[in-house]
């Protein structure tokens, strides 16, 4: 017997579909490598409603306790999603650890991952200097000066985690303002310790076994400046973890799905997608909870059609 | 012998280490924040600074690679 739907992802959008499917009993499967999604990354998250703060981790640990809670969803934990076909009116699904399962649907919540700034240097000093998780890596950079790449919600968190250890902190963004919360801006300016640099293009890091300079275009004056610096925070967004179905629904040109914002169908009759793996106007986990949500109750009501249909 | 390098905050470095409890393989956790000797030793195994840094028997893996975790402890049997 084929699954009816299987969500394949578990940060905060899978979990919530896969709570919903458990209570419409939908014969559902889980697929993920881990529980929390990119959020586990934040050291404190201030507007997941109903929280007045709470550690990506710590809601990772809720989220699939929750899931957990309800014995009608089975999970799969521990193994990505290798390959997706469509056969016939079913789709086969084939995990990294060779297992394979049938299902009438799909629900792709596999959100996205570090963007790479792509400039000399990169990928030379990663772990050297060049870091993606701040909260991981901050406590490396003691009584040191550090720039952080990006303005955004991510880059002035990266700022947030560096305070308390680094003796400064440059924060360079690729437009003329930052684009993060200005409540989250505001207080880490506070600390006298940030500089806000803003049109500044990043070229190059460099240094001898580990990071020591970063070089950078002011893009209004065209000058190339250096920083000295121990350490290089790259926050510049995110990109969608696509790749899996890219020859079977429509993307965007950033490689996000492109789905029906009633609906959250995709291009492919029998796949949903729903969180930050869509075309969605804003990477959030609340909106990407309810989005989920509302992809599950498309893909039940679209279930109780085909089954009339027969 | 497991040994892991670690930093507070990191989740990665908690996960790790819950996994290691969940698999009864016992492991002793050394946090660079504070222990400049441990936080040395990491960067010269493992060329790099990035944590969780685990040794298994000698294996150096980056980061928390469930399946890279398996393969080591399944070698040192």
């Amino acid at each position: 017997m084929p699954y009816e739907l299987i969500i394949i992802g578990g940060g905060p959008a899978g979990v919530a579909a896969g709570i919903y499917a458990a209570r419409k009993k939908m014969k559902a499967l889980l697929i993920t490598k881990d529980f929390g999604g990119q959020s586990i990354n934040s050291s404190n998250i201030e507007n997941f409603i109903g929280f007045k703060s709470i550690s990506g981790l710590e809601l990772a640990k809720l989220l699939e306790e929750h899931l957990r809670s309800f014995p009608e969803i089975e999970i799969k934990e521990g193994v990505l999603v290798s390959k997706i076909e469509k056969k016939d009116k079913l789709f086969q699904i084939t995990d990294s650890a060779g297992g394979t399962y049938e299902t009438k649907t799909v629900l792709i919540t596999l959100g996205s991952s570090y963007k790479k700034l792509n400039v000399e240097g990169e990928k030379e000093f990663e772990g050297k200097g060049v870091f993606y998780c701040s909260i991981c890596d901050a406590p490396l950079m003691k009584n040191k000066e550090v720039a952080v790449i990006g303005g955004g919600n991510s880059g002035l968190e990266a700022a947030r985690d560096l305070l308390p250890y680094a003796t400064k902190i440059y924060i360079l963004e690729y437009t003329n303002k930052p684009k993060g919360d200005p409540i989250t801006l505001e207080r880490i300016m506070a600390s006298g310790k940030v500089e806000l640099i803003t049109n500044a293009k990043t070229e190059k890091i460099g240094g001898q076994n580990l990071v020591e300079f970063l070089e950078y275009t002011n893009l209004l004056t065209g000058e190339r400046k250096q920083l000295k610096v121990a350490g290089v925070f790259v926050a510049i967004g995110f990109k969608p973890n696509s790749d899996l179905v890219k020859d079977l629904v429509k993307l965007d040109q950033w490689g996000r799905i492109i789905v029906d914002h009633k609906t959250f169908r995709t291009s492919c009759e029998g796949i949903w997608a729903a969180g930050d793996i869509t075309d969605t106007l804003y990477n959030q986990i609340n909106p990407a909870i309810g989005d989920a949500i509302k992809a599950v109750l498309n893909i039940y009501d679209y279930l109780n059609s085909e089954r009339e249909k027969n | 012998m497991v040994k892991i390098y670690t930093t507070t905050y990191c989740p990665y470095c908690k996960m790790a280490k819950e996994y290691f409890t969940k698999k009864n393989v016992a492991f002793e956790e050394y946090n660079v924040e504070n222990d400049e000797k441990a936080l040395e030793e990491m960067v010269r195994k493992s060329g790099q600074m990035g944590v969780p840094v685990i040794e298994i028997n000698g294996t150096i893996i980056i980061g928390f690679d469930r399946e890279a975790i398996d393969e080591a402890l399944e070698a040192n049997k």
